[in-house]
């Protein structure tokens, strides 16, 4: 039997297997989009926490087995998500769970093992969807050091766009400008957000910049390294990159900037896991010792090295060492922050770009669940937590009979704070004026502080 | 504590209220009878200052299991306050604390009375009596939750707080739907029950006024003998609904998703229904001598089974004269109570379950000191909270019992009397032996006595903790006011 109720509010009926960092986010956010949920976990007090913190269903036991599967529901699931620690025991879940239910299924593999082999195993086993958070880090970070200038940056329409973050500098020429007079620049670009002292404003034309303040701008990457140049920030790629700690992601990283000819030197503790990094990176130099040891890091050149990457698995390390390397010179950094709490503190500290693994997992998952709440099919071609998650940016693919074809822009009745910062006409990015008109096959880039955003017309009135 | 939100919770639950009034004065003009306005001015009055507290959603809407369990205490009382008032104003029970006393018996599903003419009542204040069963059966903020959209995870914490037994599950993920779910039942149930009493040629308003007694397991009456010139018919049809009521509505939710097999394994069930059916059996052998006619004797034995066991309070007959050996087994039965997730009160069968097998453990690891055993119930292993929680809650019921005890006798009535008195309001049942058997009443008490017992039903309704919580000094901290940005 269907839950009479979900159907009227089209919310799905979500089983969540594993309440870790991720699971648990995922149960917040999705609990907040009107779903039915229920998580499964082996640990009672997890459960029982998870419980009592939000409005879900919880179930003690082993997800991967039958009949805990059917004491959750999974006959009326619409989605199953397994996110454990075990690459293996998420891909049972799935398995069992593709054999029972009609339902997605999505699964966290971490494994570099099965890399190579996921499409396969997507294939094979009947999987939606199978996220590679540390691959996805790491993905992202390479990104960051190809263009350290960035704060962050979120790519929509496959790469052809960018929404980039940067700090103005201190000196810079964009200070006390307005945002109109940044047209005399020549770049097509459009600025998303604002940053200042903690506060986030969607800006209009009469914003004024400031410097220290963190912008946000939507733009081609020619575009954005043109205006680079012109407001005189360097943009190229780093040569080299310290990497602290071993660990999954610190692998996908060093992997990947090698593959970019950037020189990688990982400091990593334990000496078994420094032998099997040389097997598997032959072109990266691993240095065994401890990471935390100021001498170390002295002795392998901090003072000089062009980025720093502490991807130790705590926090606290990451944060004091991104600290001391700031503190030595003006070397590009990454702080990745796994249990984001005090965020107030971390916004507050000089750490660079802070990258939050946790809600980049989430984000692929709700983008996945959000498409198939759609009942004409998936809208959403992606998806971005920005600023701190106060808000998102949406990318929309839109159909024939959309309410917002043929109308120009300045006549179409938007909802408050929301921002429609790019349209991909034919392949081509476009940055909206007012008498510009969506047509079919179009996608859409929407920056906006609402949530729950599943189709194109819900930006209209 | 956030009070705010507190406040805006109780404002509710008086607009709540304020509807529900509407039912006795919609009864008063059906009888014309005068008294109904006292129920229109009290409806107004808690409407007016309900609206005010909730008209401005508070900005703090945290809420956490300490908020909760105040709010449903308080909650209890106010209905209960709110509720005795047109008692007092229309003059059918002139007394303030008898009339509170009556109301919370019937919120609390108890069925004391302290009327000893109960027909003189008017028609409307009969009805209302009779409906404050139904409402307190299942709970008022489970209706809340199922009516008023909360977010985040703050509608577990009052659910928890009002719903009895050792741990609180959902029947679904949405607390709103779970409520929603349990009211429905609910209400079909008590519509099945009115339909079959009124195919026993029951009046119109005696067969809803029996079966809100019935499905609250409350047991207040329109008549004076309760239901004992009623009809074998109608005593057999209360006797299954007081059963039926006493069942943990899990398994009634089970029945309705098509799972009979996991119904009928449900543990709870099946001890319950044992107990029902072993103590049957000892009381036909201890009491075939009086009542001769095997029919009558085994209709009055399960109907007094179900009526004390589940909590409600009926009689089909003076108990009060029966050999020692069944009345022995009645009060036995007080304690245990129904299941947990019922409308019944007491201990909860599951309890007893859970202690039973407790000390079947400790006895082996006397035999076996190194042996390990987790203890199960419904086929899972027992959290180690849910045990610690039931082997306090047994505990500080027996201390709360016993300090009542003591309290009541300084009045100078018999042991019997006091004994039962405080059993059959702590665990919500109405009538006890002696002074206060069925054919008695608690009028007879004197003030501080009946406060004292009204503590109890509540306490014995709310599970004892949200009431405690109450007189910790702690709680009620002032707000602490937040930090200004410089």
């Amino acid at each position: 039997m269907k839950n009479p109720f979900s159907k009227s509010k089209q919310g799905l009926n979500i089983i969540i297997v594993g309440c870790g960092k991720v699971g648990t986010t995922l149960v917040e956010r999705l609990s907040g989009e009107n779903h039915d949920i229920s998580v499964i976990d082996l640990k009672s007090e997890v459960v029982q926490r998870v419980v009592g913190d939000y409005d879900v269903m919880g179930i003690t036991g082993n997800g991967g087995s039958y009949s805990v599967q059917i004491e959750a529901g999974i006959e009326t699931a619409d989605v199953f998500i397994a996110v454990t620690d075990s690459d293996e025991l998420n891909l049972l879940c799935c398995t069992v769970a593709r054999k029972v239910g009609e339902c997605a299924a999505i699964a966290r593999v971490r494994n570099p093992d099965y890399l190579g082999e996921l499409s396969y195993l997507r294939e094979q086993l009947g999987i939606s969807l199978i996220i590679n958070p540390e691959w996805e880090t790491a993905t992202e970070m390479a990104r960051l050091l190809r263009m350290p200038t960035a704060l962050g940056i979120n790519s929509f329409a496959k790469g052809h766009a960018e929404l980039i973050k940067f700090k103005i500098p201190k000196g810079n020429i964009l200070n006390e400008k307005h945002i109109y007079e940044l047209r005399d620049l020549k770049c097509d670009l459009l600025v998303c957000g604002v940053e200042r002292d903690g506060e986030l404003v969607i800006p209009d034309g009469s914003t004024t910049l400031l410097e220290g303040d963190v912008v946000s701008f939507l733009a081609t990457p020619v575009n954005s390294h043109r205006f680079f140049k012109q407001i005189g920030v360097d943009t190229h790629q780093v040569k080299n990159c310290m990497i602290i700690g071993g660990g999954k992601t610190s692998y996908y990283l060093a992997k990947q900037l090698t593959d970019m000819n950037i020189d990688v030197k990982i400091i990593e503790r334990d000496n078994k896991r420094c032998e099997e990094l040389s097997l598997l990176l032959p072109d990266t130099l691993i240095i065994h010792g401890d990471g935390g040891d100021e001498g170390l890091l002295r002795e392998e050149g901090i003072e000089s090295i062009e980025s720093f990457v502490p991807l130790t698995g705590l926090d606290e390390e990451n944060i004091l060492l991104t600290l001391f390397a700031k503190s030595c010179s003006d070397t590009k950094v990454i702080t990745k922050i796994n249990r984001s709490t005090f965020t107030n503190v971390i916004d507050s500290m000089d750490l660079g770009s802070v990258m939050y693994p946790r809600y980049m997992t989430s984000e692929s998952i709700i983008r996945y669940v959000r498409a198939m709440q759609n009942s004409i099919g998936s809208n959403i071609e992606t998806l971005y937590h920005i600023f701190d998650n106060r808000a998102e940016a949406l990318e929309f693919k839109v159909e024939k009979d959309s309410p917002v074809i043929g109308i120009p822009l300045m006549e179409l009745k938007l909802k408050d704070k929301l921002l429609l910062a790019c349209i991909v006409h034919k392949g081509k990015i476009v940055i909206p004026r007012g008498n510009h008109t969506i047509s079919a096959g179009d996608k859409v880039i929407v920056v906006t502080t609402h949530t729950g955003f599943t189709d194109i017309k819900d930006i209209l009135k | 504590m956030n009070y705010s939100v507190v406040r805006y919770i109780l404002g509710w639950i008086m607009v709540i209220e304020a509807v529900f009034m509407l039912l006795p004065c919609i009864v008063a003009i059906i009888y014309g009878e005068q008294q109904g306005f006292a129920f229109l001015w009290v409806l107004l009055g808690s409407a007016l200052i309900g609206c005010i507290n909730v008209i401005q959603k508070p900005k703090n809407m945290n809420f956490y299991l300490k908020e909760g369990f105040v709010t449903v205490a308080l909650s209890w009382i106010l209905l209960s306050i709110i509720g005795c008032l047109p008692f007092v104003i229309n003059n059918d029970i002139p007394k303030f604390t008898d009339a509170l006393f009556e109301t919370i018996s019937g919120f609390t599903t108890t069925g004391a009375t302290i009327l000893s003419d109960v027909e003189a009542l008017a028609k409307c204040s009969l009805f209302w009596r009779s409906f404050t069963h139904w409402i307190g059966g299942m709970g008022v903020l489970v209706f809340l939750l199922a009516i008023l959209p909360m977010a985040g995870g703050s509608h577990m914490n009052l659910m928890r707080a009002e719903s009895p037994g050792p741990s609180v599950g959902k029947l679904v993920p949405k607390v709103r739907h779970t409520a929603i779910y349990l009211y429905g039942i609910y209400i079909v149930l008590t519509i099945i029950e009115i339909i079959f009493l009124l195919a026993g040629k029951m009046g119109f308003f005696e067969a809803v006024t029996t079966a809100f007694g019935t499905a609250g397991t409350g047991g207040f009456g329109i008549r004076n003998d309760s239901l004992i010139s009623a009809s074998p018919y109608i005593q057999w049809v209360v006797t299954v609904f007081m059963i039926l009521f006493g069942v943990n509505f899990s398994v009634y939710f089970m029945l309705l998703m098509g799972k009979f097999k996991q119904a009928f394994l449900f543990e709870e069930l099946r001890v319950y229904l044992g107990i029902i059916f072993a103590s049957a059996v000892i009381m036909f052998i201890d009491m075939k001598d009086i009542i001769t006619e095997v029919g009558d004797c085994i209709r009055h034995i399960f109907f007094q089974i179900g009526s004390i066991m589940t909590t409600t309070g009926f009689s089909s007959m003076d108990f009060n004269q029966w050999p020692d050996t069944s009345k022995t087994i009645l009060v036995m039965l007080m304690f245990i109570g129904a299941c947990a997730g019922s409308t019944g009160g007491g201990i909860k069968v599951s309890r007893f379950i859970i202690l039973v097998k407790t000390m079947l453990k400790e006895l082996n690891s006397y035999l076996h000191p190194r042996s390990v055993k987790k203890i199960k119930m419904e086929g899972k292993p027992l959290e180690h909270e849910t045990l610690r929680a039931t082997n306090v809650y047994f505990i500080t019921f027996f201390l709360i019992f016993a300090t009542s005890v003591l309290l009541i006798s300084l009045e100078g009535k018999g042991m019997v009397t006091n004994f039962t008195a405080v059993s059959a309001t702590i665990n919500n049942i109405g009538p006890g032996l002696e002074l206060v058997g069925p054919m008695e009443n608690f009028g007879h008490f004197t003030d501080f006595s009946k406060y004292v017992l009204m503590f109890d039903m509540l306490a014995g309704r709310l599970e004892l903790f949200p009431l405690l919580l109450l007189f910790c000094p702690s709680v009620w901290t002032p707000k602490k006011k937040l930090k200004v940005e410089a």
